[in-house]
């Protein structure tokens, strides 16, 4: 086996680098809030604008008071599928996100409507099985036409109906504050004293 | 150079330190990129403050660039749906048969589906109705009054010389003022950017209902402004002046349905002409748009023009009106998609079906119509009397104004099918007890066979039977727009009227 020698400035040169790429990969995802998409806290859905409808709609909803976003957009079967599915969803977000190729009126693909029936029914158990037997059904057996999915009668629950990108674009959500720390704010001239642009 | 060799300490800080290094650059290049959004929120804000009507739209770019673009789009042509398209289609040429219901009338020579408001000068200009004027100033054959919903630069003429005036001048008397098209000022004032009305006759028709237009909410005047234009009307003439008015007038007094403005004009015993073959007192529809509207489900549930006509857009973070005023089945994932949950496809065809039952109501109510027109001539030609005919002419005069109501108000067969589909049912109601009453005057001067149907399958063959010129109006035309216009256009740039694009 021969031993690859490096000069002493090529090794400091290779260091260097591999310590800027791993430097600039911390730095996006620092930017793109990563810790956040860890948890169940709703307002890492809105680190991207283009939720703030869905967010500010859900926050006037009934179901605010017992559910995140997580609890009927993910699946709950065991967490290696949630956390799976949600790194699916969230990559395919990312990249429609900084494509700018998000819809004006986003809607859920099948497999996310497929998910939020299950869970309609997870939490909604004993209503949609004792009492009634929709709690039976699954939405692919919507799309064949034995049935109909949960939103096909409870329209406005809990969006409030159909939204588009610019339906409630002054609500107030909470938005990420500046990526930018303070002190570096301060010290760069940054006039606004909390520095964020959006505000909470 | 040394040939000492790292330490393990020592390539670790290497390698902690460029990290550092990348991740505060990084800070530093997310700070700037934030100062230079706010750049952008700058640009955003105001630069050039305006007040009062400013007539040249290209002075709102800089500072709406958004609804700036989106209002420059709609000199396009290239949006087609199945029946409609945002280029000029010869409507006389589709239909051969309205040559024939506006015997008389300017409409026989020439009559075009719309393009945007872009093309609102050049195509009033260019159309046949307007005449072909000799002089910078006079010789047409319209009033001022024709141009009062082509641009911004109307009010401030009304400003200046004050409706009446306006409207009563030669419509050459404005070729040189009115040169910008609708836009910005007609809608907004331009000092605040507040939607405001912009033009008097809108503001008459409230207070005759007895209303106050100043009153309405932001939701009403987004169809408001609209509805300056995009409405039925007439000349009115004040018996008490000694010229003729041609005041712009909604025939609003009794409400906004056919049969109230049918009321306002059978007590004024008001005619827009004499029909050339049945001598019918026609009234002739113009585009009732926002009246038609408001009779139908979406007008009714308080759905607005703008609404679909001007969706809004999100861009970003920011929301806007899209200003490409154009058929909402151009963008319906921004229209229809943000009420509807079902899918384009349905929508549309849910669309297409109203407009073509409609349209098949349509061909038989004109065809009907015409037959009536020309049974109407061949009675008369037989030496029928005027107390004969007068039943009959009435009933073409009410068939033909709501087919008219019906036709003129653009989008109705989808804003309001129920109701269209009623107006052209008692059309051909109407139509049908014209010609029976007119075969009974036939048999009364001895005629009981077929009355012979000219040869009208073409533009040109039925205009060449109601005994039209086309070569001669079609020449002066060309004359005009070589010598007049491009005269106009140089005054207009001279005076600083108008801007180039």
């Amino acid at each position: 086996m021969t031993k690859i020698s490096l000069t002493r400035p090529l090794k400091i040169a290779l260091i260097a680098l591999a310590g800027a790429f791993v430097g600039a990969g911390l730095l996006f995802m620092y930017m793109l809030r990563f810790h956040t998409y860890l948890g169940d806290d709703p307002s890492a859905c809105v680190n991207c604008h283009i939720m703030q409808p869905y967010y500010a709609t859900w926050d006037h909803s009934s179901h605010k008071n017992v559910t995140t976003c997580n609890e009927c957009h993910v699946p709950h079967e065991n967490v290696a599928r949630k956390y799976a599915f949600k790194g699916v969803d969230g990559m395919k977000h990312t990249a429609a996100f900084l494509s700018f190729s998000e819809p004006q009126v986003p809607a859920a693909k099948d497999p996310s409507a497929q998910v939020v029936m299950n869970n309609c029914i997870r939490c909604h158990q004993d209503l949609v099985t004792s009492m009634t037997n929709v709690g039976k059904m699954d939405f692919k057996m919507t799309e064949n036409g034995e049935g109909k999915a949960c939103w096909d009668c409870h329209r406005d629950v809990p969006h409030g109906g159909k939204n588009s990108l610019s339906a409630t674009v002054n609500a107030q959500v909470p938005f990420p504050d500046s990526p930018v720390p303070e002190w570096l704010q301060k010290a760069i001239g940054h006039k606004s004293p909390h520095g964020h642009l959006h505000g909470k | 150079m040394s040939k000492k060799k790292l330490t393990k300490l020592q390539s670790w800080l290497i390698f902690g330190i460029a990290m550092a290094v990348v991740f505060a650059l990084g800070f530093l290049a997310s700070a700037l990129m934030e100062r230079r959004a706010e750049v952008a929120s700058i640009f955003n804000n105001r630069k050039n403050p305006m007040t009062g009507i400013v007539a040249q739209n290209q002075k709102f770019q800089s500072d709406f660039p958004r609804e700036y673009e989106t209002w420059r789009a709609t000199e396009k042509t290239d949006f087609r749906s199945k029946y409609m398209s945002s280029d000029i289609q010869d409507v006389l040429e589709e239909r051969p048969n309205m040559v024939v219901l506006w015997a008389g009338y300017a409409f026989s020579w020439d009559y075009n589906s719309p393009r945007g408001h872009f093309h609102a000068l050049e195509d009033h200009r260019e159309i046949l109705r307007t005449g072909s004027p000799t002089t910078l100033t006079d010789g047409s054959n319209q009033p001022g009054t024709c141009w009062t919903c082509k641009g911004p630069d109307v009010p401030r003429l009304m400003e200046e010389v004050g409706p009446a005036e306006f409207y009563k001048a030669n419509w050459a008397k404005w070729g040189a003022d009115v040169v910008n098209p609708i836009g910005c000022s007609d809608c907004h004032d331009s000092e605040t950017m507040d939607l405001h009305i912009s033009r008097p006759a809108l503001c008459e028709a409230f207070a005759a209902m007895g209303k106050d237009v100043d009153k309405a909410t932001h939701n009403e005047m987004r169809s408001l402004v609209c509805a300056q234009c995009h409405v039925e009307y007439y000349f009115h003439d004040y018996p008490e002046t000694p010229e003729k008015d041609q005041y712009l007038t909604f025939p609003w007094k009794y409400g906004l349905t056919l049969e109230d403005a049918e009321k306002y004009y059978d007590e004024m015993g008001y005619a827009d002409y004499i029909h050339a073959l049945s001598k019918a007192p026609i009234l002739k529809a113009q585009h009732p748009g926002y009246e038609t509207s408001l009779q139908g489900i979406h007008g009714q549930r308080g759905v607005t023009c703008a609404d679909c006509h001007m969706p809004y857009t999100a861009e970003g973070g920011v929301k806007y009106s899209d200003h490409q005023i154009q058929s909402p089945l151009a963008k319906m994932d921004r229209t229809c998609l943000v009420c509807h949950r079902e899918s384009e496809e349905t929508l549309r065809a849910n669309v297409e079906e109203r407009q073509e039952k409609c349209l098949e109501v349509r061909g038989r109510l004109e065809d009907l119509l015409a037959k009536a027109h020309i049974e109407a001539k061949y009675a008369w030609d037989k030496g029928a009397t005027e107390a004969e005919m007068k039943d009959a002419l009435q009933d073409i005069r009410k068939s033909q104004w709501r087919w008219d109501y019906a036709v003129a108000s653009h989008g109705a067969s989808f804003h309001a099918p129920q109701e269209m589909l009623r107006l052209m049912g008692d059309g051909i109601d109407y139509a049908g007890q014209a010609r029976l009453k007119i075969a009974k005057v036939l048999a009364n001067h001895g005629f009981t066979g077929e009355v012979p149907m000219p040869d009208i399958s073409t533009k040109e063959k039925a205009q060449a039977y109601i005994g039209l010129d086309m070569k001669d109006r079609q020449e002066k035309k060309a004359k005009f727009m070589d010598e007049i216009v491009p005269q106009w256009l140089s005054l207009a740039k001279e005076n600083g009227k108008l801007l180039d694009y």
